[in-house]
């Protein structure tokens, strides 16, 4: 343990881009997904398939091949995103790497939070969106004023397990530039041979403490959604 | 294949001469290694020792590098790994009356190292493994057999001469790997990937501006594409590369010493080098001078 | 408005409002409708009755577009059916529909069930669209139920919200999908109370129903539907008295023997 704590500041920094992947990708997985939900249950046929087919070709796709393909593959063929770097946010630049990762854990994510969006939406009875459309509504406004308030307390559970894998999945980007918490607990087991055991133990604590918020923060939203009804 | 048992033949880093001559497909020809394997071996070694047990059974297990072309190579049709490391375990293995062909060789990454010794997955550690005093409390390490130095692999048409001019660029390594460690220290921003190939690709497609390891390694891939890398600046840290053995067979390591020393001085060494790292271009360094075996 | 012409009974209140010619649909193999020809004048009262599978639900769908048709037209007030998109929607703002299973927005209450509509679609102002809303639910009788949820209210008042949240679009048409089929029989008379006093004020209604009573006492025309086709359509005193076809009378024998 001694080697996190005398580094503490590199575990700190880990975790941080552990966070700031999990967030990021996080919330364009949840847009882009919710997007892509909506194009597989919204009336218009073309788009039905086309985001099926996404989601079918993504959510089979090991995260793995996705990240080989936007780290190694996309900079051979001359895509390598490095105009993200130009972008100042804060006061702060975007790297590449950062980018690169992100889409790949956005590409990924999205057709999990697509597939949970839908299984909420199957739940909501058919009548309600009728009943909006009946209404005159348009379908967007179906959508989000009936049905999708309605789905999400049935998609909130899936949804959980879908965000909780994305922080655990952070760590597939240890391995292409991210010195993300794995990334570090590698630089610190190669370091310290003889504190192996401890310096597992310190990131998977720091892996357990950000899940668990995650999911306090779910059952708060759940039941939140529940009074609600 | 079939050998005289005192005198076997092995073909390193594709190189086989010979084994064209025994109607293997050769591949593109170089260098050959020969090892003494002692015969009779087992009577040199007191009873209860470890090296006793192992000429005896007539098996040894060694863990190397797969993914270090020059130091531990396997590619996906090789039967063998290739490389400095791997000769170095013949050359062990060929003192106890172990012919290569009987030796088991088992891929050990930099994660896996000291828990393969500790748990007896492995006899030997000998892949590119750093001696450091915190290795040294969990396991042994007897050497160096080889002192390195990391260096910078970069496009020839780049801008970067010496350490102080890789502040603030991108610079790749393996993932948690001492090199990537060493460069952030250097003021770089450190790159992890899970292999080198990968990580010369990323130097190849301009996506980092360098990569950095042991000097030997970027030399290999510098041969690999001249027209594209080169490698700069002088070793900027010494890696000693040891052997790597169990702590609960500490008689291990006198044996491992005495054995290199030998092969030091008969030549075997040298031949080991001009067959694996040596095919880069670099002149064989003079042996680096060993560690004493800690006290039993 | 040939199909107007063709009609045999009219009740001739007006001008035609809701006509369909020519329209056939297919779920799969079974062919659901089948080239039905129906006119419903402004101010008249239609009930579409027959055996459950008859395709009168489907062609009571088919008006607001629930239902997609195959071939044919469908026109409300000369206007064709639009396809998917803006223009669909605000048409649906003018034509009512009334579920059998009510299909109240569960997650919303009783106010914000029929305030949504008008604020959403026609951009009313909440307090002007509340005050409306007011109004209708106390006009149905479930005024002092606006806070609650729908699952908080039985099936009647739920259903009478339902009636009350078409109206607040002031549709120009009401379609009526076997609105007590899901009702306790204690509560059918207060939904059909509500219905009737909505025809006697001179809404246009098409209502699919079982009960032949509403068709008896407020119905203009009633239109008997038998495998996808309209097989004949009447008064109701000579539909109820003097069926012409044996399906019809077939039909009637059955549910009026209790």
């Amino acid at each position: 343990m001694d080697a996190v704590f005398s580094n503490f500041d590199d575990y700190l920094k880990a975790f941080g881009l552990t966070i700031g992947l999990f967030v990021v990708a996080g919330i364009a997985s949840l847009v882009w997904g919710t997007i892509l939900a909506v194009l597989r249950v919204g009336p218009i046929s073309i788009l039905n398939k086309a985001a099926a087919l996404y989601v079918t070709l993504f959510r089979n796709t090991p995260l793995l091949m996705i990240f080989i393909f936007m780290a190694i593959a996309m900079p051979v063929l001359g895509y390598n995103f490095k105009f993200v770097e130009d972008v100042e946010i804060g006061g702060y630049n975007v790297s590449a790497f950062f980018f690169r990762s992100c889409i790949a854990l956005t590409l990924y994510t999205s057709a999990f939070v697509c597939e949970a969006m839908r299984s909420g939406v199957n739940a909501v009875p058919l009548g309600q969106a009728e009943a909006g459309r009946a209404i005159g509504l348009t379908f967007a406004q179906s959508m989000q004023l009936v049905v999708l308030p309605q789905a999400a307390r049935a998609i909130i559970p899936p949804m959980t397990s879908v965000l909780i894998a994305l922080i655990k999945n952070t760590s597939v980007a240890a391995a292409f530039g991210m010195a993300e918490a794995v990334a570090t607990m590698k630089a610190l087991t190669n370091n310290n041979a003889d504190q192996r055991t401890g310096i597992f133990l310190a990131f998977a604590v720091g892996y357990i403490i950000i899940v668990e918020v995650v999911a306090l923060a779910s059952y708060a939203v759940e039941r939140k959604v529940r009074v609600a009804r | 294949m079939r050998f005289i048992r005192t005198k076997a033949i092995i073909a390193t880093a594709g190189l086989a001469l010979s084994l064209a001559a025994c109607g293997d497909a050769g591949d593109d020809g170089g260098n050959a290694t020969e090892v003494d394997v002692q015969e009779n071996a087992a009577d040199a070694f007191d009873d209860g020792t470890a090296m006793k047990d192992f000429a005896d059974s007539g098996k040894i297990t060694i863990g190397v590098k797969f993914d270090q072309p020059g130091i531990g190579f396997k590619g996906a049709a090789d039967d063998m790994p290739k490389g400095f490391d791997p000769e170095i375990g013949k050359i062990l293995a060929a003192s106890l009356g172990i012919a290569p062909e009987d030796i088991t060789w088992k891929e050990t990454i930099s994660d896996n190292r000291e828990p393969f010794l500790q748990e007896g997955e492995v006899d030997l550690v000998i892949a590119s493994y750093s001696i450091t005093d915190e290795r040294r409390q969990v396991v042994g390490q007897a050497g160096p057999y080889y002192v390195t130095g990391q260096q910078l692999l970069v496009g020839t048409d780049s801008d970067i001469a010496s350490l102080d001019d890789v502040k603030g660029k991108e610079v790749c390594s393996v993932t948690g790997s001492t090199s990537l460690e060493n460069i952030k220290a250097e003021g770089a921003k450190p790159r992890g990937f899970d292999t080198y190939s990968e990580c010369v690709d990323q130097v190849l497609s301009g996506t980092v501006d360098a990569m950095t390891t042991d000097g030997a390694i970027l030399l290999g891939y510098a041969a690999e594409h001249p027209d594209d890398l080169k490698v700069v600046v002088d070793p900027f840290s010494e890696e000693r590369y040891g052997v790597g053995y169990s702590k609960d067979k500490p008689e291990m390591c006198q044996w491992i010493v005495d054995t290199i020393k030998k092969a030091e001085d008969d030549g075997d060494w040298d031949a080991a080098f001009e067959a694996t790292l040596g095919q880069s271009g670099v002149d064989t360094p003079e042996p680096p001078a060993m560690d004493e075996c800690p006290a039993a | 408005m040939t199909a107007q012409e063709s009609t045999p009974v009219s009740a001739g209140r007006g001008e035609p409002l809701v006509v369909l010619s020519g329209v056939q649909k297919h779920f799969g193999q079974l062919h659901a409708l089948k080239d039905i020809e129906l006119s419903v004048a402004r101010g008249e009262v239609v009930v579409v009755i027959g055996p459950s599978g008859s395709g009168k639900s489907t062609l009571c769908r088919a008006i607001n577009r629930l239902e997609t048709i195959d071939e044919g037209t469908i026109t409300l007030d000369g206007q064709p059916l639009p396809q998917e998109g803006k223009a669909l929607a605000a048409l649906r703002a003018e034509v009512g529909m009334v579920f059998q299973s009510f299909n109240l927005f569960a997650h919303k209450t009783i106010l914000e069930n029929v305030t949504l509509g008008p604020i959403k679609v026609r951009g009313m102002k909440k307090e002007e669209a509340e005050k409306q809303a007011r109004e209708l639910l106390d006009r149905v009788g479930v005024g002092h139920q606006a806070e609650k949820y729908p699952a908080q209210l039985s099936g009647g008042q739920q259903q009478r919200v339902a009636i009350a949240r078409a109206l607040a679009m002031e549709p120009k048409v009401m379609l009526f999908d076997e609105p007590t089929s899901a009702l306790d029989p204690e509560m059918i008379k207060e939904v059909l109370d509500v219905m009737v006093d909505l025809a006697q004020q001179g809404m246009t209604m098409v209502v699919v129903t079982h009960e032949m009573g509403f068709a008896r006492t407020a119905a203009d025309r009633v239109v008997f539907m038998a495998d996808g086709a309209i097989i004949e359509e009447n008064t109701p005193e000579e539909f109820f008295t003097n069926p012409t076809s044996d399906r019809a009378k077939d039909f009637l024998g059955k549910i009026l023997k209790h």
